[in-house]
C-alpha cells in the first residue's frame, strides 16, 4: 500500500510517523492538563469529592482577594527588578569575560556553576548567609565594620530583594553563556573597521555591539522574564517556616497557587490562579516580542 | 597624500615568525598590489600598515612619520575589508557617515561629504537602504564609500573583490582603477589573484612565506621574473619549466656551470615545422576562441603551448614545439633564481 503513494504522500506519511511520539506526548502531558486546568477553574473541587460547577465564582473571589493583589504586585516586583538587573549584570560580565584570555574556561565555569546547583541547596545556604550574628555571614561582616544588624528575611521591605538576590545569581551563568555566544557571533572586522575610523569604545558598544546583540537580548529578556514570573523554589525554601515571608511580602503567584491547591485543597481556586498566571506570561512575552521586534 | 616606507618589517606570533624583514617603499599616489598564495604574509603586512597587528620588528612610516606605536585612527588611513564590514543595522548613509563619527566637523559638512561620496560612487539613490537590500557589488561600494568619506592619505584594501562573482569582480576592478585615477591617493591592495594584481597595480609586490620575491611593474614581473616562483605565479596558464639538459644542445645559453631550468610561457610556445625545442603527443585541447591551448606530453614532462585556433593539432597527434630565443627564461635549477643571459 505504501509503495503506491506519491513521493509527496510518502513524505507526509514519514513526517507524521516521526511526529507521532511528540504529538502524543504534548497531547497527554501538556494540552490535556492545560485544558483540564481551565475547566477546573470554573468548578469547585477538593481533590477527593466530586466536582461541582461554579461558573465565574473562583475568578470573582480572586478579584476580591487582597492576598491575590499583594501577590500580584510581588510577582511583578520579581519581574521588574530581576529581569533588567540580571540582564545588566550578565552583559557586563560577559562583555569583559569575552576579552579575558587568562583562565577563560575556568572563570566561565565558575560563573556557570550556580546555574547547575540545586535551587534548594542554594536557597538554604543563602538563608544561612542572611541570619543574624553570630551565624549569619553578611551580618557578621557588617558587625565587623560596625554597621548595625540588618533584618534580611524578617523585614517586609528587605525580604523580597533578599530572596531575589540568589535567584538572579543562579540564572547569571546561563545568561552569560548566551551573551558570550552572541558576542562571538559579531565579526571582528566590524570592530577593526571602527578602530580604523577612530570610533571610541562607547560608540562601538552602543552603535555596534548592542544593536547586533538584539536577537540575543530578546531571547534572554523573554526567557528570564518567564523565569522570574514563575519564581517559586527560592522563595519557598528561604521562607519555609513562614512560606511567603512576613505578611506575604515575598509571596509570588506560584507559591499562592501551591498553597491554595495543596494546603487548602481548593483546586478550583488554584486553577483560576493558574489561568491568570498563564495569561500574564502570555501577555508579557508577546509584549516583549513586540517591543523588541526587529524592523 | 603620503608615501609609505617599510623597513625590515618582522612579525612573530609566539615562536613562529611569519614575516622575515620586509623592505618596501611605496611612493605617494602609487597603486601597489601585494600578491601571493595564502599564508605568504601579504594580509599581515597590510594589517601592520593599518595598525591592526602589532609590529614585532622594523618600522612602518607613513608620510615620513614612524607610525609603529600610533593607533589606526591616527595613521590617516582607511581600510576596505574582505567581508566589507558594513553594519547590517544601519542605512547606507549611516554606514558611510560612520567613518566621520570621530571627525570634528559640523553636521552639515558631514552630510555634504556623504552626498559627494555617494554621487562619486553612483549611490545617491541607495542612501536610505539597508545593506540587506543591496547587491554584493553595491555593498562593496558602500565599504569603499566609507573609506573615501574620510579623505585619507592612504587606502588599504584587503582582498576586497574575493567575495564577488567573476563578472562583478571585473567590473569593480575597473571601478577601483578609475577611482584611483580620479582621487590619486596612495593605495595598497592585497589579493591572491594575479590577474587582479596585473590589471590594477602600478607596481606588484610578490610575496611567499614571509619574504618578498620581486617588486616591479606588471610588465617587469611578467617579462623578467626574478625566480621560478614568480615565473609560475604570474601569468596564466603558468610558465612551462623544462630541464635545460633535456633540450637540444645549443638552445640553452650557457649562463652558469650548474644545471638550469628553462622557462617558456605558453604564449611563446607554438607548433613549428623545424628546429623544435621539444616534441610530444597532444593529450588535451582547450579552445579559448582566438587561440587553442594544447597540452603536450614530452620527454621533459607535460608542457602547455598555444596553437592557431583555426588549425589546431588533433588529440593524439605528435607535434614539434618551438619558441624564439629571446622568449626563453633561464633559471638556476638549484636556487630557482633567474640567470642573466649574456
Amino acid at each position: 500500500m505504501f509503495a503506491n503513494l506519491t513521493i509527496r504522500q510518502k513524505q507526509i506519511a514519514w513526517a507524521w510517523a516521526f511526529l507521532a511520539l511528540p504529538v502524543l506526548f504534548y497531547g497527554v502531558i501538556r494540552f490535556y492538563p492545560t485544558g483540564n486546568a481551565i475547566l477546573i477553574s470554573f468548578q469547585d473541587w477538593n481533590l477527593l469529592g466530586s466536582r461541582t460547577w461554579a461558573g465565574w465564582e473562583n475568578y470573582a473571589k480572586l478579584w476580591n482577594d487582597p492576598v491575590f493583589w499583594k501577590v500580584f504586585v510581588n510577582t511583578f516586583e520579581y519581574l521588574l527588578i530581576g529581569t533588567p538587573l540580571s540582564l545588566l549584570i550578565s552583559f557586563v560580565i560577559a562583555y569583559h569575560l569575552d576579552k579575558v584570555r587568562f583562565m577563560h574556561g575556568f572563570l566561565r565555569m565558575l560563573y556557570f556553576l550556580p546555574f547547575m546547583t540545586s535551587a534548594v541547596a542554594m536557597a538554604w545556604v543563602w538563608r544561612w548567609f542572611y541570619q543574624p550574628v553570630p551565624s549569619g555571614l553578611f551580618n557578621k561582616l557588617l558587625a565587623s565594620v560596625g554597621i548595625p544588624q540588618i533584618e534580611f528575611l524578617n523585614s517586609t521591605t528587605n525580604a523580597l530583594p533578599a530572596v531575589l538576590a540568589p535567584a538572579i545569581w543562579a540564572g547569571l551563568g546561563f545568561q552569560i553563556i548566551i551573551f558570550m555566544a552572541g558576542l562571538r557571533a559579531i565579526p571582528t572586522t566590524y570592530y577593526e573597521a571602527a578602530r580604523v575610523d577612530g570610533v571610541g569604545w562607547w560608540t562601538q558598544l552602543t552603535q555596534i555591539t548592542i544593536p547586533l546583540l538584539r536577537p540575543t537580548i530578546v531571547f534572554i529578556v523573554v526567557f528570564s522574564s518567564i523565569g522570574f514570573l514563575r519564581i517559586f523554589d527560592h522563595v519557598f525554601n528561604m521562607t519555609t517556616n513562614n512560606p511567603g515571608g512576613p505578611l506575604d511580602s515575598t509571596k509570588p503567584l506560584v507559591l499562592m497557587i501551591y498553597q491554595t491547591a495543596f494546603t487548602s485543597f481548593d483546586m478550583g481556586y488554584a486553577a483560576a490562579q493558574t489561568v491568570v498566571l498563564f495569561l500574564i506570561l502570555l501577555i508579557v512575552s508577546l509584549a516583549q516580542l513586540w517591543i523588541l521586534r526587529s524592523d | 597624500m603620503a608615501d609609505i616606507a617599510i623597513a625590515d618589517l618582522i612579525k612573530r606570533y609566539g615562536e613562529t615568525q611569519v614575516l622575515h624583514g620586509i623592505d618596501l617603499d611605496i611612493r605617494d599616489g602609487e597603486f601597489v598590489v601585494l600578491v601571493g598564495p595564502s599564508g605568504c604574509g601579504k594580509s599581515t603586512t597590510l594589517r601592520m600598515i593599518a595598525g591592526l597587528e602589532e609590529i614585532s620588528g622594523g618600522t612602518v612610516s607613513i608620510g615620513g612619520r614612524v607610525v609603529n606605536d600610533l593607533e589606526p585612527k591616527d595613521r590617516d588611513i582607511a581600510m576596505v575589508f574582505q567581508n566589507y564590514a558594513i553594519y547590517p543595522h544601519m542605512t547606507v548613509r549611516k554606514n558611510i557617515g560612520f567613518g566621520l563619527r570621530a571627525a570634528r566637523m559640523p553636521r552639515a559638512d558631514k552630510e555634504r561629504r556623504i552626498d559627494e561620496v555617494a554621487a562619486l560612487l553612483d549611490m545617491t539613490a541607495l542612501l536610505d537602504r539597508k545593506p540587506s537590500q543591496l547587491s554584493g557589488g553595491q555593498r562593496q561600494r558602500v565599504a569603499i564609500g566609507r573609506a573615501m568619506v574620510r579623505d585619507p592619505a592612504v587606502f588599504l584594501f584587503d582582498e576586497p573583490l574575493s567575495n564577488l562573482d567573476a563578472q562583478l569582480r571585473t567590473q569593480m576592478r575597473l571601478e577601483i582603477k578609475k577611482l584611483h585615477q580620479r582621487v590619486g591617493s596612495t593605495i595598497v591592495f592585497v589579493t591572491h589573484d594575479q590577474v587582479e594584481a596585473m590589471t590594477l597595480a602600478d607596481r606588484i609586490v610578490i610575496m611567499k612565506d614571509g619574504h618578498i620575491q620581486q617588486v616591479g611593474t606588471p610588465d617587469e614581473v611578467y617579462r623578467s621574473p626574478a625566480n621560478t616562483f614568480v615565473a609560475r605565479f604570474i601569468g596564466a596558464p603558468s610558465m612551462n619549466l623544462l630541464d635545460g639538459a633535456s633540450l637540444p644542445p645549443g638552445t640553452v645559453p650557457r649562463a652558469s656551470d650548474g644545471a638550469v631550468l628553462v622557462g617558456i610561457r605558453p604564449d611563446d610556445l607554438h607548433p613549428v615545422t623545424d628546429a623544435p625545442l621539444v616534441e610530444g603527443r597532444v593529450t588535451v585541447r582547450e579552445p579559448l576562441g582566438p587561440d587553442t591551448l594544447i597540452y603536450v606530453d614530452t620527454p621533459s614532462g607535460e608542457v602547455v603551448a598555444k596553437a592557431d585556433a583555426r588549425t589546431p593539432p588533433a588529440v593524439g597527434a605528435t607535434v614539434r614545439l618551438g619558441a624564439a630565443a629571446q622568449d626563453l627564461h633561464v633559471f638556476d635549477a638549484a636556487s630557482g633564481a633567474a640567470l642573466r643571459v649574456a
